[in-house]
C-alpha cells in the first residue's frame, strides 16, 4: 500500500496534509507484516503431499516462467474471461508456458491458499475496526451484530436441510450474515439506534439464532456434512483455490477503498454521536452506511473461509495499539496486520497436527483467547476506545 | 411540569403589560418588544439587531423526550438576542440542557419552532446548519491518542467535502481557534495526557474552528478549577466581542453568570422564570424562588450583581 511509495510529510501542520498522517509507526508496522506474510506464505508453500526441498519451493514461487506472464498471472487472480479480454486489449501472449511439476503445485495447490488467507485477514481486520468506531467498543467483532449466526444458521440450513442449494453456500452464508445484521438493525431501531442497543440486539439474535444452528445439527444424518458444517462455521482455508480468490478479490479491494474513504467519517464518530451531530454528521445515515462496508468486507472473508473468530477482534487491538486510534492509520494498519496474522496461524492449522489439517478458526481462538487475557490484565479499562 | 408561571394563551398580553422591575414577570419576551423598556445600562439591546449576527429564537415550545409522557420544558418564547452572550441558569433538573438541546436541533420539539435568523432549523441542511450553529455538549469523549491539533481539526468537518482534504480556509480556522483558546503549547498533545481543564479549552478550540455565527455551550465550567473556569469563560467573551458571535451558555453558577453574559435566562421546572439584564434579573426573590437559597444581592457591585448565599431554604 501506501508505505513504501509515499513518505511521510511532518512538516508543517503535521497529520492533515494528505499524507502526513503516514508515521514511523505505521511504516514499522506494514513492513513487520509484511515480512511475517512472506516467511509465513513461503513456509507454507513448502510442505505437502507433493515433497519438494525448500529451495525447490521458493525457486517455484518465484519462478520467472510465471512472474513474467502476465496473461498467467491476470488468470489466477482475475479468471481466464478478464485475462482474455485484456490480453486481446494489449496484445499480450496467450500460450501456455511450459511450467516445471513444482511449479506448477505451487502457483495452482499451495499458494491460492496463502493468498486466500490474507484476503480473508484484510476483511476481517477491516470490518471489525469499522465495527468497533460504529459501536463505540473496542471489543466489538465483525460478528458482534449477528453476521456470524446468520451466516452459521444459512450454512447449516444448506448444508443439512436444503442441500441441492450447495453449490451457493458462499453466497447464501453472506447473505444470511447480512439479513441478521439487518434484523438487528431493525431490533436496535427505536427513533435511531445506539452502540449499546446495536451490540445487546446482535446479543439477542445471536442467541436465537444459536439456538437454532445447534436445533438443526441434529437433523444432520450424515458425518460428513457435520465435519463440513463444522469446518464452516469454525473458518477454514483448507481446499481452497484460485476461484475463492477471485470470488474474495473484488470485495475485499472495495471494502478496503470505502473504509479508507470513510476513515474520517469513523474519526468523527469516535468523538461521539452528539459531538458528530453537532458537526453536522447525519449520524445514522453515515453508521449504517459504513456498517454496510463492514458487512461487505465481512461477507466477502465468510464466503471463501467461513466464519473465522478472533481475527477481527484482535487485529484492530494491536494495531491500535501500535499506531493510535485515527482511522486512516488504522485501517491501512489492519490492511497489513490482518494477513499477518491470518497466514500465520493458516501455518499453524495445516502444519501443527500434520498430516491432518484443523481448521485456521481453531487457530485464531487460541491464539485470540489469550491475548485478550494478556490485556485484560493489564490494562485498567477495556471497552471503550 | 405544572404551568404556574406561564399560561400560554395569555402570554401575548402579559408581556406587553408586565413591566419589567417585577421579577416574577413572566418574561416571555417576544423578540425585542420590551427592549426599549426604558431600562439602562451597558447590556441594552440595540433597537435594530446587527446585520452581521444571528438571533436564535424559541417559539412555543414544548420539548420532550421520547420516555417521558409531558413536555419536559414549555416556554413560550425565548430569544438568544444576537451579538450578545445569554446564560441559561437555574437550578438541577429546571430544563436548562434541555432547552439548549432543542436550540441546537439535536433534539426535536414536540410543538414549536425554532429559528435561526427568522429560519426554521428543520429547513437547513445538516451540514448547512454546523456551519452557522456550534453546540458543546457536557461531557465529551475523545480517543486518549488523539492530538489537540487533530481533534481541532474536526471542527472542520462541516466545511469539508466527503474527500476533500485541508485547504488554507481550514489551516487559518484552525489556528486562529488554537490560538484564541490559548492552547497553542498543547498543540501536539495527546488529549488523554491533558488536565480536565485543558481539555475543556481544547474542545472549546474545536468548536471555534467550526467558524459559526451561534455557539452553544452545556455546562462548559463545570468541574473545572477556578483557573480553567475563568479561562473558559474569557474565551467566551473574546469570541463574542472580536467575532461577534451569538452565544448561549447553560451555567451552573449564577455569581458567574451574572458577570459575564449579557443576558440571563433563568429557568425554574421546565419554564422561564425571568429573562434580561443580570441587574435585573439577579434579585434576592430570584434567588428564593428559583434557587431555593436566602442571599443577599449587591446590585450596584461594579462587576455585576453580586450574590452572598447565606442558606439553602427548606424544600
Amino acid at each position: 500500500m501506501a508505505s513504501d511509495t509515499q513518505r511521510g510529510d511532518y512538516s508543517g501542520t503535521s497529520g492533515q496534509t494528505r499524507l502526513g498522517w503516514i508515521n514511523g509507526s505505521l511504516v514499522t508496522l506494514a513492513l513487520a507484516s509484511l515480512g511475517v506474510v512472506v516467511v509465513a506464505g513461503l513456509v507454507q508453500v513448502s510442505f505437502g503431499a507433493y515433497s519438494m526441498s525448500i529451495g525447490q519451493a521458493w525457486q517455484a514461487v518465484f519462478d520467472p516462467a510465471v512472474l513474467t506472464n502476465p496473461y498467467l498471472l491476470l488468470q489466477f487472480f482475475f479468471g481466464e474471461g478478464i485475462a482474455e479480454t485484456v490480453a486481446g486489449a494489449f496484445g499480450l501472449a496467450t500460450a501456455e508456458p511450459e511450467l516445471t511439476r513444482e511449479t506448477l503445485i505451487v502457483w495452482n495447490i499451495r499458494l491460492p491458499r496463502v493468498v486466500v488467507g490474507a484476503l480473508v485477514g484484510v476483511n476481517l481486520a477491516i470490518s471489525g475496526a469499522i465495527f468497533q468506531a460504529v459501536t463505540r467498543n473496542e471489543l466489538a467483532s465483525p460478528y458482534i451484530l449477528g453476521v456470524s449466526s446468520g451466516a452459521g444458521l444459512t450454512i447449516l440450513l444448506t448444508l443439512v436441510i436444503f442441500s441441492g442449494l450447495a453449490a451457493y453456500l458462499p453466497i447464501l452464508a453472506a447473505l444470511g450474515g447480512t439479513l441478521a445484521f439487518v434484523i438487528v438493525y431493525g431490533i436496535a431501531w427505536k427513533n435511531g439506534t445506539s452502540p449499546v442497543r446495536l451490540v445487546l440486539a446482535g446479543v439477542i439474535v445471536s442467541t436465537i439464532f444459536g439456538s437454532m444452528q445447534t436445533a438443526i445439527f441434529f437433523f444432520a444424518n450424515d458425518i460428513g456434512i457435520v465435519q463440513s458444517a463444522i469446518a464452516w462455521t469454525t473458518g477454514s482455508l483448507t481446499g481452497t483455490d484460485w476461484e475463492q480468490v477471485r470470488m474474495a478479490l473484488p470485495w475485499t479491494v472495495l471494502s478496503l477503498i470505502l473504509a479508507v474513504a470513510g476513515s474520517r467519517q469513523l474519526n468523527v464518530l469516535l468523538l461521539g454521536e452528539k459531538t458528530a451531530q453537532a458537526l453536522g454528521m447525519s449520524v445514522e445515515r453515515v453508521r449504517f452506511a459504513l456498517s454496510g462496508v463492514a458487512i461487505l468486507a465481512a461477507s466477502a472473508a465468510i464466503a471463501v473461509a467461513g466464519i473465522v473468530g478472533f481475527v477481527g477482534l484482535v487485529v484492530p487491538h494491536i494495531v491500535r495499539n501500535i499506531v493510535g486510534s485515527d482511522y486512516r492509520r488504522l485501517v491501512v494498519g489492519c490492511a497489513f496486520a490482518g494477513p499477518a496474522l491470518m497466514v500465520g496461524a493458516d501455518v499453524g492449522a495445516r502444519l501443527a497436527l500434520s498430516p491432518a489439517q484443523i481448521p485456521v478458526g481453531i487457530v485464531t481462538g487460541l491464539v485470540g483467547g489469550p491475548y485478550f487475557l494478556y490485556l485484560m490484565r493489564k490494562k485498567q479499562q477495556l471497552g471503550e476506545i | 411540569m405544572v404551568d404556574t408561571n406561564v399560561s400560554s394563551n395569555s402570554s401575548e398580553s402579559a408581556n406587553t403589560a408586565s413591566s419589567s422591575e417585577s421579577a416574577n414577570a413572566t418574561s416571555n419576551r417576544t423578540n425585542g418588544e420590551t427592549a426599549g423598556d426604558g431600562r439602562n445600562g451597558p447590556d441594552e439591546e440595540p433597537e435594530t439587531e446587527p446585520v452581521d449576527a444571528t438571533e436564535l429564537v424559541g417559539e412555543d415550545l414544548a420539548i420532550g423526550y421520547p420516555t417521558t409522557p409531558e413536555p419536559v420544558v414549555e416556554c413560550d418564547s425565548v430569544v438568544i438576542p444576537a451579538g450578545e452572550v445569554t446564560a441559561l441558569v437555574g437550578p438541577n433538573g429546571s430544563g436548562k440542557s434541555t432547552l439548549l438541546r432543542s436550540l441546537s436541533n439535536q433534539l426535536e420539539p414536540e410543538r414549536g419552532n425554532v429559528l435561526l435568523d427568522g429560519h426554521e432549523l428543520q429547513t437547513f441542511g445538516t451540514k448547512e446548519l454546523a456551519q452557522r450553529l456550534g453546540l458543546l455538549s457536557q461531557e465529551n469523549e475523545a480517543p486518549g491518542s488523539l492530538t489537540v491539533e487533530e481533534l481541532v481539526y474536526h471542527g472542520r468537518y462541516p466545511h469539508r467535502g466527503f474527500f476533500e482534504t485541508v485547504n488554507e480556509d481550514d489551516e487559518a480556522a484552525v489556528d486562529e481557534a488554537i490560538s484564541l483558546a490559548g492552547v497553542e503549547h498543547l498543540r501536539d498533545s495527546q488529549v488523554g495526557n491533558l488536565s480536565g481543564g485543558q481539555k475543556q479549552l481544547a474542545w472549546i478550540a474545536m468548536v471555534l474552528a467550526q467558524d459559526t455565527d451561534v455557539l452553544l455551550l452545556d455546562e462548559p465550567t463545570t468541574y473545572l478549577d477556578l483557573h480553567h473556569q475563568l479561562r473558559v469563560m474569557e474565551v467566551v467573551r473574546t469570541l463574542n466581542r472580536e467575532r461577534d458571535v451569538t452565544v448561549a451558555v447553560v451555567l451552573h453558577d449564577i455569581g458567574q453568570a451574572a458577570r459575564f453574559a449579557d443576558n440571563l435566562v433563568a429557568m425554574r421546572d421546565g419554564e422561564l422564570y425571568d429573562w434580561g439584564p443580570p441587574r435585573k434579573v439577579v434579585t434576592e426573590e430570584l434567588l428564593r424562588d428559583v434557587f431555593r437559597v436566602e442571599a443577599t444581592v449587591d446590585a450596584d457591585h461594579p462587576t455585576g450583581p453580586h450574590i452572598s448565599p447565606h442558606r439553602a431554604m427548606d424544600e
